[in-house]
């Protein structure tokens, strides 16, 4: 009894978080998007001990933040909920004078509609979301633009993001339009291209698409480019198209919420990552692309050179980053609804 | 030719709940990264894992979790169960009520309700909500087997035990708590492995100085998710396994 009890005090002691404040950081973030050695090494150099939490979606880390309000220092949320975030108000500015590191961030990353200025915001990594073939089954001339996933031989072997926005983007950047377009007739336009590429589609999958790909269940699949490159990785016939009309670019960016209390140890983290070694560190081994022009010099060859990974300049012209659009969101779930269920 | 399709029968259901387990302890050493070809023979997921402490923490915190809010849903539900089956009082069909709405209700809601009572109590999120959190989604599930358990008990034992002049308290802990022992057994392992695979709940409950197990895996969609995992797993199976087969070798030996 005498045992139990000390090992119930134990579990107390250990579970009873120390008073934030002094030396400490609470970072907010998906799993294994940070490399250890990245937190490690920073804790070693200025004795600032980093907490990890982590999140599965923008959507549960905004919830948690709106509704519990404190105890995270740092957040990482997508372009378009930093929009949103900051128009709530959920955000605190970023002192720029603590960030002697921000130059290093390549011009095109930085004052992007969502937060012009980086006020509130500082790119972590990029990426795409664009078109993955599968040359193998298809043959190397079958998709070569967005136009192509509505052939009649596309019938059934198409994979498209269980997310209205992604999904809107094909058919708003095949008309032309932006993919942040608000204009309901222009939506609506939008609606019925895609109600015609509905037939073609068997899967629904933003998780793990590359599974699909990979499995055969399907050719062609629009996915986010970390999907695009494991596939291409296991099986190299599964190509990645930049489509001349545009695609859809996506960033994560690093925010402090509302009701930190470290802040002053946020900044100084947040100019450590913008350090080139780091960000080449962070990039190499996430396989995933930094928006530090600096660090570029310092990513192995390989990583460099993949063009699913860091596309060419004339490429990323064509891309665009998803703002948040308010009230015009509502059109786009509805118009999702309607075509997951009208078939 | 009965006997051959009930053993075929039963093959096919064990079969398919154990299936997936074989697939995944075999894809923790498989040499392959994303673990969709068999690539050779490797140890290194389980290298891999011994440094990935923050992994390694967080299944540590998810199975002391589990352990304190199964053994308090147990006090509570047993309490509870003995409560309702023995005695009839005002407001014992709500409490009846209540205990089922609690089990029906989507953990969502569980979850939000009970962030929007701590924050309005202006509790820290972290272990002690979580706690309270996984103990309010257990109790009910330990009421129910327990209370099963007392509807098939000879109440004239107690009648009897009373008549020799037995307390209330000799009573219960001489007489109904042996009797319900399966049932609290049953209800415990239930608990801990409710507590164990909670997502949702915990994300709400919980705060940033105590994250646990499957939140950190749930978290890994962005990346998908890595074969220390597999490794992780197979390693918590094993725990398992041997816990209950050490708990049944200690209860075989007391009899």
């Amino acid at each position: 009894m005498k045992k139990t009890l000390l090992a119930i005090a134990l579990v107390i002691l250990l579970a009873t978080p120390a008073l934030a404040g002094s030396g400490e950081l609470f970072l907010y973030i998906w799993s294994e998007y940070i490399p250890d050695e990245v937190v490690e090494n920073f804790t070693r150099e200025t004795g600032i001990k980093v907490h990890l939490s982590t999140y599965d979606s923008n959507e549960a880390m905004y919830a948690k933040i709106k509704l519990a309000g404190k105890g995270y220092d740092l957040i990482v949320p997508s372009s378009d909920y930093v929009g949103l975030m900051k128009n709530e108000n959920l955000l605190l500015p970023l002192d720029k004078a603590k960030l002697s590191n921000f130059a290093n961030l390549a011009p095109q990353f930085i004052n992007q509609p969502f937060d012009p200025e980086n006020t509130y915001s500082l790119p972590y990594m990029w990426g795409s979301t664009s078109i993955a073939v599968n040359t193998g089954t298809l043959g190397t001339t079958a998709v070569n633009n967005i136009a192509d996933l509505w052939k009649p031989e596309m019938d059934g072997r198409l994979l498209l993001p269980n997310d209205p926005r992604e999904a809107f983007s094909l058919a708003l950047k095949l008309l032309g339009y932006s993919l942040n377009e608000t204009d309901p007739a222009h939506l609506e336009e939008a609606y019925l291209k895609l109600k015609e590429l509905m037939p073609r589609v068997r899967v629904f999958d933003s998780d793990s698409p590359k599974q699909a790909l990979l499995s055969g269940e399907v050719s062609v699949g629009v996915v986010w480019n970390g999907e695009a490159y494991i596939a291409n990785e296991e099986n190299p016939d599964i190509q990645y198209v930049y489509p001349p009309e545009g695609f859809s670019l996506w960033m994560d960016s690093l925010c402090i919420p509302k009701g930190a209390h470290n802040i002053e140890e946020a900044h100084t983290f947040l100019n450590y990552l913008l350090r080139p070694d780091v960000a080449a560190i962070i990039s190499s081994e996430m396989g995933y692309s930094t928006p530090n022009a600096k660090a570029l010099e310092l990513i192995p060859e390989d990583v460099r050179a993949n063009p699913i990974v860091y596309p060419a300049d004339a490429d990323i012209q064509r891309g665009e980053f998803q703002n948040y659009l308010g009230d015009a969101t509502k059109l786009y779930d509805e118009y999702w609804v309607k075509l997951k269920t009208d078939n | 030719m009965r006997q051959l399709i009930k053993t075929t029968y039963a093959g096919l259901v064990y079969l398919f709940l154990y299936l997936p387990l074989v697939v995944m302890a075999v894809y923790s050493f498989n040499a392959s990264k994303y673990s969709l070809s068999w690539k050779g023979f490797t140890l290194k997921w389980y290298g891999k894992l011994l440094t990935n402490t923050t992994l390694i923490d967080a299944a540590i915190r998810s199975l002391t979790i589990a352990v304190i809010s199964a053994t308090i849903a147990c006090i509570l539900g047993t309490l509870v169960a003995f409560m309702l089956h023995q005695y009839r009082f005002q407001g014992r069909r709500a409490i009846f009520g209540s205990l089922f709405i609690m089990m029906m209700s989507p953990d969502i809601v569980i979850g939000i309700s009970l962030l929007v009572l701590f924050l309005a109590t202006g509790l820290t999120l972290g272990f002690w909500t979580l706690l309270m959190g996984h103990v309010t989604l257990c109790v009910p599930f330990v009421a129910a087997t327990v209370y099963s358990r007392f509807k098939g008990f000879d109440t004239h034992v107690i009648e009897a035990a009373k008549d020799l002049g037995a307390s209330e308290y000799q009573v219960f802990h001489q007489i109904v708590l042996p009797m319900a022992m399966p049932g609290l057994i049953a209800g415990w392992l239930l608990s801990f492995t409710l507590s164990l695979d909670d997502v949702i709940i915990s994300f709400f409950t919980t705060g940033p100085t105590y994250e646990v197990l499957p939140l950190r895996i749930y978290s890994m969609v962005r990346l998908g998710i890595k074969p220390d995992v597999n490794a992780l797993s197979v390693v918590m199976i094993v725990i398992t396994v041997a816990a209950v087969l050490l708990s049944r070798r200690l209860i075989k030996d007391k009899k």
